[in-house]
């Protein structure tokens, strides 16, 4: 190293401690004068920089940035309120939903129509394939089959929005609600209980079955079923009411 | 008497980290803040900006010895962008003074205040390197890659600062403003 590079080099780096630099300084008296010169500037310049640090500064700056996370912590517990609020509102919302849509359900709208009819369960005399006939025609009805023996009752009666033909069929005495919805469609088969009513739903060709029980679970449910296809559908073997029989007074109370 | 448990006993790490990380750099964040940018109110401010900034990205410091340069790096970014928002009105100085100012002796260098003063009219591209080499303590190396510049030309810039500032304390240029106070 000459003297031009460690000029060079000690005016850019004053304090480097690289051992080239440092051999020529020692073997220099020139440069090691402008070498002690340099390491004066360089005090004076390090104090000259040396401004005085405000007071509190590093105090303000942690005050800022707690503050801040303060703030985020509030913000976040808000964002997580809301959400919270707006997921109980949406189950309570979705709740009701439910609660509406299962009011008018089949099921439902069956079950609440049998208080008003529950005496009909009660009646034993059969009533005889002509008023049976008699009670589908009222719903433009025609059956296509024979109508099943051991049926009790039957009226035209509004369930919800459908307008039904109800019946009693008796099956080993036990009274089973038949509600025939013409034009009801549905896609299959299903059980259900519902406020200690046992029932079935069942699709037929142009219409839906709906069996309700409250005595002995869903038992009768398979022979009332094939008993109403046959007569409603023309489809099958079923029990048969005879028109010989039928009570005069069609629907009468047992004693 | 019930005993009162340390506060520091419930502060998270993240947080204890960042405190210490304030208190240790703080000042060398305001001295280097000051000279890039002249202003008190500015330099706190830019401290303050700095240290929040490396707060919310303080898991990306992996050791201690990053902590300055790291902080360097972040407070000349919130510097940049504060020239993005608001361009200072800065002059820089000639930058061919004489070479023969090179070689000229600082035994005629001024007390510390002639050196602030000189040291505020330090055109930016030479003030910056020389803040990063004497306050960040950085190498050549370092602050090449802190610039984005090649090693020698950092080296020229540093050895060029030290003479213009020779230069002004021996009274060359003196009327050469460059919008510091």
């Amino acid at each position: 190293m000459d003297c031009l590079e460690f000029r060079r080099r000690l005016g850019a780096e004053p304090q480097s401690r690289d051992p080239e630099l440092l051999a020529h300084r020692d073997g220099c008296a020139a440069c090691r004068a402008a070498w002690e010169r340099a390491q004066a500037f360089e005090r004076e310049l390090l104090e000259a920089l040396d401004v005085p640090v405000p007071a509190g500064l590093a105090e303000r700056v942690l005050l800022a940035q707690a503050t801040g996370e303060r703030q985020h912590a509030v913000r976040r517990r808000r964002v997580a309120f809301a959400l919270a609020a707006s997921l109980l509102v949406a189950i309570g919302g979705g709740g009701l939903a439910w609660h509406q849509l299962d009011a008018r359900s089949l099921p439902a709208l069956a079950v609440a129509h049998m208080p008003g009819e529950i005496r009909s369960l009660d009646l034993v005399r059969p009533i005889g394939a002509p008023a049976i006939a008699a009670g589908f025609a009222d719903r433009g009805v025609r059956l296509r089959g024979p109508a099943p023996a051991d049926v009790t009752y039957v009226h035209d009666c509004p369930v919800g929005p459908y307008k039904t033909v109800h019946l009693v069929s008796r099956v080993d005495g036990t009274p089973v609600a038949v509600l025939y919805l013409p034009h009801k469609q549905v896609a299959r088969t299903r059980d259900f209980h519902r406020d200690g009513w046992h029932g079935r739903i069942v699709p037929l060709a142009h219409g839906t079955l709906v069996m309700l029980t409250d005595r002995g679970g869903a038992r009768p449910f398979d022979t009332v079923a094939r008993d109403w296809r046959v007569a409603i559908d023309g489809e099958g073997d079923a029990r048969v009411a005879g028109s010989d029989g039928v009570d005069a007074e069609p629907g009468r109370l047992a004693p | 008497m019930k005993r009162l448990a340390p506060v520091f006993s419930h502060v998270n790490p993240r947080q204890r980290q960042f405190e210490a990380l304030t208190r240790a750099h703080a000042g060398d964040l305001y001295r280097y803040a000051y000279w890039l940018c002249g202003q008190d109110a500015l330099a706190q401010d830019l401290v303050q900006e700095t240290l929040l900034r490396a707060w919310k990205s303080l898991d990306a410091l992996r050791e201690a010895e990053s902590a300055k340069p790291w902080l360097l790096t972040i407070l000349r970014r919130e510097h940049a962008r504060l020239h993005e928002r608001k361009p200072l009105d800065t002059v820089e100085l000639d930058d061919n003074l004489a070479e023969d100012a090179a070689w000229a002796s600082p035994e005629r260098h001024g007390d510390a205040a002639e050196l602030r003063e000189a040291m505020s009219r330090l055109p930016h591209k030479y003030r910056e390197p020389l803040l990063l080499q004497v306050l960040g303590g950085m190498s050549c190396d370092e602050i090449a890659v802190e610039l984005g510049q090649q090693p020698g030309a950092v080296m020229t810039q540093l050895f060029r600062a030290r003479q213009k500032l020779k230069s002004i304390l021996q009274g060359g240029r003196a009327e050469v403003q460059h919008g510091l106070p």
